[in-house]
């Protein structure tokens, strides 16, 4: 079994995570080398850019991964989600200066999403995309506004700027490729089933399907 | 002027003479088991209109497709998909004295999705069909033929089938469910089965080869899109790609004016290595 773990923001509570499930994850020191694959208790690890993770996982180069649903949405991978993790939980907002025009250009790392989003509103806007730091796109007036994810809001504060409206609340997830749920159907349980466990020890019903408030 | 663009447009390019006589050597070896077990090849247009596929194909799976303005001003679409081609190609002339009819067909198809990564492809793809067999029996042939196809490849197939019908007993909720995994476990599907898909799975499973097919209550897809009751997909020594899959539509054939029940399976040749 190959699990894909989020380099960035997710990579350390992620590893966390599959140590608390009994899993014996790349250690420390495999971390600092260079390497991207680790061989350990029968599992392959690999360690892939977050919004990789996905698409690992889609084709089938990664049985298991966790990513955002940020990017599950954004790649429209169709891959099973059966496990919402309990950290790491943001919000996809809309974010403008204030003051700003009306809503005509959005710059965003997620063209599709926002794209959905829009089109959902009812808005006719363009969408710009950018590879990141994208709230500079309103301080500097290349969009009148952008969406990003907000985690503690500090990046907003900073550039003056305002969030307008929630896009969609994002979680991480453990996913799991549909091929490798039919055709490793025993591994494959046990890992939700040893996931699920960490992340709702008391059998609480899991939440039901995120979507934009 | 030398023409300076080496590459080919996303998911085409040639077979150069080995890879070509690598392809040939697999249709042939296709082709003879087919012929063997009774079945005659059709083929069909590499390009069709997208109207009369309005009501099988659903709004996603026709956008599939590369689609064009022929000349006279008719949209038409490379084909993408052969089980519904094969259906309005047959439809008309069906003699219901003549059923079950056993039929193959291959070629590309080229499928094109530009919102997802990786996935534009030209596909060379072999399949067959019984055409006016509602029976399990026919459910049970197809299956078995894709198993055999792929033992003769030497491989040791594991194919993964369910019964799509159950779709219809689940709410939209419950199905949503069931694809994220987040409830319905086999075991709670199998309460909700009604007598009569209950007996056909039990029918089936006593019939099939358990080392080679598995029946997993809970592998459904949010959209059944054609099919009607069987749903397979054969994998090979890799897990993670179906080689072949394939399933029973018994509502396509009606669509284009011949009620006739339709089992069938493909097979994908680049998959098979």
């Amino acid at each position: 079994m190959r699990i894909a773990i989020p380099k960035g923001r997710l990579q350390d509570r992620t590893l966390a995570l599959f140590a608390a499930a009994g899993y014996d994850t790349p250690s420390e020191s495999d971390l600092r080398s260079r390497r991207l694959v680790f061989q350990r208790g029968g599992i392959e690890w690999i360690l892939v850019k977050d919004c990789d993770v996905p698409v690992y996982v889609e084709h089938g180069a990664a049985d298991a991964g966790i990513a955002g649903l940020d990017q599950i949405l954004e790649h429209a991978c169709s891959a099973y989600q059966p496990v919402e993790l309990d950290f790491g939980h943001c919000r996809m907002m809309l974010i403008a200066a204030p003051g700003a025009p009306p809503l005509t250009k959005v710059a965003t790392k997620y063209p599709r999403i926002a794209g959905q989003w829009l089109e959902q509103r009812g808005i006719r806007a363009e969408v710009i995309p950018l590879g990141g730091s994208v709230e500079l796109a309103a301080v500097l007036n290349l969009t009148s506004h952008v969406i990003d994810l907000v985690e503690t809001g500090e990046t907003v504060r900073v550039h003056k700027l305002e969030l307008q409206e929630l896009v969609a609340e994002i979680s991480p997830r453990l996913i799991v490729g549909k091929n490798a749920f039919r055709t490793e159907t025993t591994k494959i349980r046990e890992l939700i089933a040893r996931i699920e466990n960490i992340v709702m020890p008391s059998g609480v019903e899991a939440p039901g399907r995120v979507v934009a408030r | 002027m030398v023409e300076k663009k080496l590459r080919y447009p996303t998911g085409v390019r040639p077979l150069l003479v080995e890879e070509t006589a690598r392809r040939r050597r697999i249709e042939s070896r296709f082709v003879n088991i087919l012929e063997d077990a009774g079945f005659a090849e059709v083929v069909l247009p590499i390009i069709d209109y997208v109207d009369p596929y309005a009501s099988v194909l659903s709004r996603d799976s026709s956008r599939l497709s590369y689609r064009f303005v022929d000349r006279e001003g008719d949209l038409v679409s490379i084909r993408s998909d052969f089980t519904p081609m094969v259906a309005r190609a047959l439809a008309p002339t069906l003699d219901e004295s003549q059923l079950p009819l056993r039929i193959f067909y291959r070629g590309d198809v080229i499928r094109c999705d530009a919102s997802r990564l990786g996935v534009d492809r030209e596909l060379f793809q072999i399949g067959a069909e019984i055409v006016g067999d509602p029976s399990l029996e026919a459910d049970l042939a197809v299956m078995n033929l894709a198993a055999k196809i792929a033992r003769e490849f030497g491989l040791a197939p594991r194919i993964v089938y369910n019964d799509t019908s159950i779709a219809s007993l689940l709410s939209s909720d419950e199905r949503h469910a069931v694809v994220t995994k987040r409830a319905l476990t086999p075991a709670d599907i199998a309460r909700r089965l009604t007598p009569e898909i209950a007996a056909r799975l039990e029918a089936m499973a006593a019939a099939l080869d358990p080392s080679t097919f598995a029946l997993h209550l809970d592998d459904l897809d949010e959209e059944t899109g054609y099919y009607t009751g069987i749903r397979f997909r054969l994998f090979g020594p890799d897990s993670r790609k179906a080689i072949a899959q394939g399933g029973r539509y018994d509502d396509v054939y009606q669509r284009f004016g011949a009620p006739a029940a339709a089992a069938g399976f493909t097979f994908t040749i680049d998959d098979l290595d």
